[in-house]
């Protein structure tokens, strides 16, 4: 119940100041990237300190709120969250890439409620009754249920969204109690995938997994439709690739350095790997790298807002938020230890994976060992619907440890 | 779950992997921050600060009398900001129609060129100014196009010598790999024909560099280090030993015909006219040239784009008998005052040799055979020397190699020798009647009307001559400092003083005789004496070209000089008078004395 505070534990402190930590910091840096712009781009440091109260006041309300609500409110809010996604590719606004639904002054991005959504569904489906994740029809329906938002994410196109939402639910299953074998077998399409464009890479894969599934000790019931599967991505892998849009078939290159253009899309992560290892230990100062400065840097308030961090606090500074982040995923892991709500237990485990995923591509995106994906860096970056979205999963996160020891 | 595989461990395989993961973009972190740091940290300076190239103003030319005969004028280029070009296409279309190219040619040069997204790339260079109103009055249709000054040429003096100016042109691939052009860099406007190429280093000047601090869109913000800044230093001026005067009287004089003409100063081989007709307006080729004006300048059957005078070679006809009379002399297998007896043709074997006067010139001897241009003598005397002394002759008077003049694509001529005719008709196969042809200026004979006027030069100074050079001096804008072009001699040495008196009086006679053929080169002014030699070359393709070699004054040479009229008909006739009316303007204008 709301108001039943008997129940309620006091919120992970630790948690919270690195939260509060990584917000305070994400302001000082935006406030280091725009300050020397032009008025419009000026204008984003106030307008991120809105973001920020309200998605703390935001925060403090959804703490309040049992989960009991989040448990009932999945299927409506899901329904909802893909009705927009469907809509945004109807009417959404762009050109080209749709991604966003302009409501009166608001402009809104419905893939990151869809990531909430989709966290909280599959949450409640994984974590009703004792449904066993050893049947093929539990599996397909959670892969169903992440799927279909991932698809219209697509679409729009996002690739990165789209990647964070496969990244979730490998680990929500198997914390739901997905054995380690059916994770092998679900992640071994994958390595046939990236093996596929060469013969001989893609024949040794086949044998190591074909190999890994005998030495289990499982049947053939099992293994000879799992080889098949690989076989089947491995041939029409190469066939979709052709289907993709130019710029993500070069992100996706420039990723593995097959294709290396300064001017092009690899120009933003030289710029970016530039500003942070000029940066050195110590870093330029606050307000003092050149290369935010200047405006070398691409995006520098949003996705590559780390490479600010990187020049002007150095690898200093890149420890200390980095720490911030670990500090935080690490007492989130805590919670979802000790939660007896195996509900709450499941999105704990969902909100992290996606910061983590968030935390991992954004930062090693900007020096040069993860693709550009347009993945904002949680906490940072500045954009209201990424921060408010951020914010639900700290909320989240702290609510479940709030509870933890309510049973539904 | 079963059992042996609890919830804990699963938190611990998600621990080790948020601490792997961690632990990786830590090392990253550290490698790029830590043991790069100097790289990045010169990138990151450099990213900053950029060198800007200032570009000298190209040096201009003038005249020996410093005339500006070469400026510089402000032009307009066309460029496109590749990050700010929206709707490539229609940009590309629009644009093409406001400056009149197509829209194909533009996508291609943006695409051959474009360097990055922020990297102004040069679409066009002058357009007119007609054109630049209309695009900037489309300007919110053209996003991405932005304009620059950028200085061109301009001839001021209305002097049309477009194959002695040359003209001006991006660098090409060929000229960016030579040595020659190390220190060039692509885009760099280079001289490519004419003085503009021979003199491209002086013209050029030096190129400065500014340290300028510069944002991502490679906008300027600021000059960071004015110590570290260079300024260009201007291209020198170069002054021509050209007559500006002489040369447009000269030029409107032959505007109709096709030749040219060359004047000489005797003195130290200085070119004061140099006039190649037909030509072109310069301007021409001061900014890109239209595909129509293109067009018409090459299937122009008049070839206006040579220059006749330097690049290609002809028969010289009798003006090239001076030749075998020097060599005859030289050699004493000729007595000048021997007489021949010439009935208008002249029987080799079984062939009949013409003499151009059908009625024959009478008896006479050598002087009388060079005032009447007699042939049936020269062919007489011809076969007394023999082909060797003949092309020995030819080369001492340096035929068959350039001149050397400061000027591009110059031939060289070709001298036959007996070597040439076994070669090309095979060992004996040949008879003496090519032999005939020669003396005469025929057959395979060729020169360039250059080489008759530094021909000229040798007789008019007894065989100290010099190599024809455009180039008077250079002269440093800024510090008034000159440097005079040394005269490179070109000599004749050991032939006789008689030889050339006898060669002078027959030259003499050719314009001053009752009988001479050039009677209409002599000036009738101030008493001013000249001598000359006229050629009339058969032409198997049309009328006979004329020709008229001279030099005056007579007693003490100032000038030397050869006039060439392309299917003009007679030398005496076409090209003689027009060394007259030379005369007559120098005189006129003082800029000679008749004695």
């Amino acid at each position: 119940m709301l108001w039943d505070r008997e129940e309620l534990k006091r919120p992970d402190f630790v948690l919270l100041f690195a939260f509060v930590g990584l917000l305070l910091t994400g302001l000082l840096i935006i406030y280091s990237a725009t300050h020397g712009a032009n008025a419009e781009i000026r204008n984003n440091f106030p307008k991120q300190a809105v973001w920020i109260v309200s998605g703390v006041l935001l925060l403090a309300f959804l703490s309040l709120l049992p989960f009991k609500f989040f448990h009932e409110a999945a299927v409506p809010f899901y329904i909802f969250s893909i009705i927009l996604l469907v809509a945004v590719l109807v009417i959404g606004d762009g050109t080209g890439v749709k991604r966003w639904l302009v409501v009166g002054p608001l402009r809104l991005q419905p893939s990151e409620l869809a990531k909430i959504a989709t966290l909280l569904l599959l949450a409640k489906y994984a974590s009703e009754g004792k449904r066993d994740f050893k049947q093929i029809k539990n599996i397909s329906v959670a892969f169903f249920l992440v799927l279909l938002p991932t698809l219209l994410i697509i679409k729009q196109p996002d690739l990165g969204t789209a990647l964070v939402f496969m990244a979730m639910i490998l680990p929500v299953l198997f914390w739901a109690g997905l054995s380690l074998f059916i994770v092998f077998l679900l992640i071994a399409p994958l390595i046939t995938l990236a093996s596929a464009f060469n013969f001989y890479s893609f024949f040794t894969t086949i044998i190591l997994i074909v190999s890994v599934m005998v030495a289990s000790g499982r049947g053939a019931k099992i293994i000879i439709p799992n080889f098949l599967l690989n076989i089947g991505v491995g041939i029409v892998t190469p066939m979709l690739w052709n289907q993709l849009h130019g710029y993500q078939k070069s992100r996706i290159l420039t990723f593995i350095g097959l294709e290396q253009d300064p001017r092009g899309l690899g120009y933003q992560v030289l710029q970016s790997k530039v500003a942070i290892g000029s940066g050195g230990l110590w870093g330029k100062g606050w307000l003092q790298g050149t290369q935010t400065h200047l405006r070398f840097l691409p995006e520098q308030h949003t996705d590559f807002i780390f490479s600010v961090l990187g020049e002007e606090f150095g690898f200093i500074g890149v420890c200390f938020v980095l720490g911030l982040f670990f500090i935080l995923l690490w007492r989130a892991l805590n919670i979802a230890q000790t939660s007896k709500n195996k509900f709450s237990s499941l999105i704990v485990i969902g909100a992290c994976t996606i910061i983590a995923f968030h935390v991992c591509v954004n930062t090693g995106m900007t020096v040069g060992i993860m693709p550009v994906t347009g993945l904002p860096l949680p906490f940072l970056s500045y954009g209201g619907s990424s921060l408010l979205t951020n914010i639900v999963l700290i909320g989240l996160i702290i609510n479940a440890g709030r509870r933890r020891f309510q049973y539904l | 779950m079963r059992p042996g595989f609890s919830q804990n461990n699963r938190l611990i395989i998600f621990r080790v992997f948020l601490i792997l993961t961690f632990c990786m973009l830590l090392f990253r972190y550290a490698y790029v921050q830590l043991i790069q740091q100097d790289i990045y940290y010169r990138q990151s300076e450099r990213n900053r600060i950029r060198p800007i190239t200032l570009v000298p103003p190209r040096g201009i030319v003038r005249d020996r009398y410093e005339e500006i005969l070469v400026d510089n004028v402000p032009g307009y280029s066309i460029y496109i900001i590749p990050n700010e070009l929206t709707s490539a296409d229609s940009v590309f279309d629009s644009l093409g129609q406001l400056i009149g190219r197509s829209p194909d040619q533009l996508r291609k040069v943006y695409k051959r060129d474009r360097r990055g997204r922020f990297q102004k790339v040069k679409i066009c260079r002058y357009i007119d100014f007609a054109s630049l109103a209309q695009i900037e009055e489309n300007k919110l249709d053209l996003p991405g196009i932005v304009y620059g000054i950028e200085p061109r040429r301009s001839y001021p003096a209305g002097v049309k010598a477009p194959h002695l100016f040359g003209y001006l042109g991006e660098i090409d691939e060929k000229g960016l790999q030579s040595e020659e052009f190390a220190e060039y860099e692509r885009g760099d406007i280079i001289g490519k024909a004419g003085i503009e190429r021979v003199y491209d280093k002086i013209l050029q000047g030096e190129k400065g560099y500014q340290i300028v601090e510069v944002d991502a869109m490679g906008r300027e913000i600021g000059v960071l280090d004015q110590l570290q800044s260079q300024d260009p230093v201007p291209g020198l001026e170069l002054h021509l030993s050209i007559d500006a005067g002489l040369q447009r009287f000269l030029e409107q004089k032959m505007d109709t015909l096709r030749g040219g003409a060359a004047v000489l100063n005797c003195q130290n081989g200085e070119v004061v006219a140099l006039v190649s007709k037909p030509g072109y307006s310069p301007d021409l080729f001061a900014r890109p040239i239209t595909q129509e004006a293109w067009a018409k300048l090459t299937r122009d059957p008049a070839k206006p784009l040579y220059d006749r005078m330097v690049q290609s070679g002809t028969n010289p006809g009798s003006t090239y008998k001076l030749i075998t009379a020097i060599a005859g002399l030289q050699e004493n297998l000729i007595n000048p005052d021997e007489k021949v007896y010439c009935p208008g043709v002249y029987r080799l074997g079984r062939r009949l040799f013409k003499c151009w006067k059908e009625a024959g010139h009478g008896s006479v001897n050598l002087q009388q055979a060079i005032e009447q241009s007699c042939n049936v003598y020269f062919y007489r005397m011809v076969q007394k020397i023999g082909l060797e002394n003949w092309a020995k002759y030819s080369r001492l008077f340096h035929f068959g190699e350039k001149t050397g003049i400061d000027l591009t694509q110059e031939y060289s001529g070709s001298v036959p020798d007996k070597a040439y005719f076994d070669e090309r008709y095979g060992v004996g196969k040949w008879s003496r009647g090519l032999l005939l042809n020669l003396t005469v200026g025929q057959g395979e004979l060729l020169v360039t009307p250059l080489q008759m006027a530094t021909f000229a030069l040798l007789i008019a100074n007894r065989g100290e001559g010099f190599r024809p050079h455009v180039n008077r001096l250079i002269k440093n804008p800024e510090t008034g400092e000159v440097t005079l072009f040394e005269p490179q001699p070109l000599c004749v040495n050991g032939i006789r003083e008689a030889v050339w008196d006898k060669v002078h009086q027959g030259m003499y006679d050719v314009v001053n005789g009752v009988h001479g053929t050039a009677k209409r080169a002599n000036p009738r002014r101030m008493g001013m004496k000249v001598a000359g030699k006229t050629g009339t070359a058969q032409n198997p393709h049309g009328d006979d070209h004329a020709w008229f070699i001279g030099f005056a004054p007579f007693d003490n040479p100032k000038v030397a000089f050869c006039f060439f009229v392309e299917n003009g008909g007679g030398g005496g006739a076409v090209a003689a008078p027009i060394a007259g009316s030379m005369l007559r303007y120098l005189l006129r204008e003082k800029k000679i004395k008749p004695n």
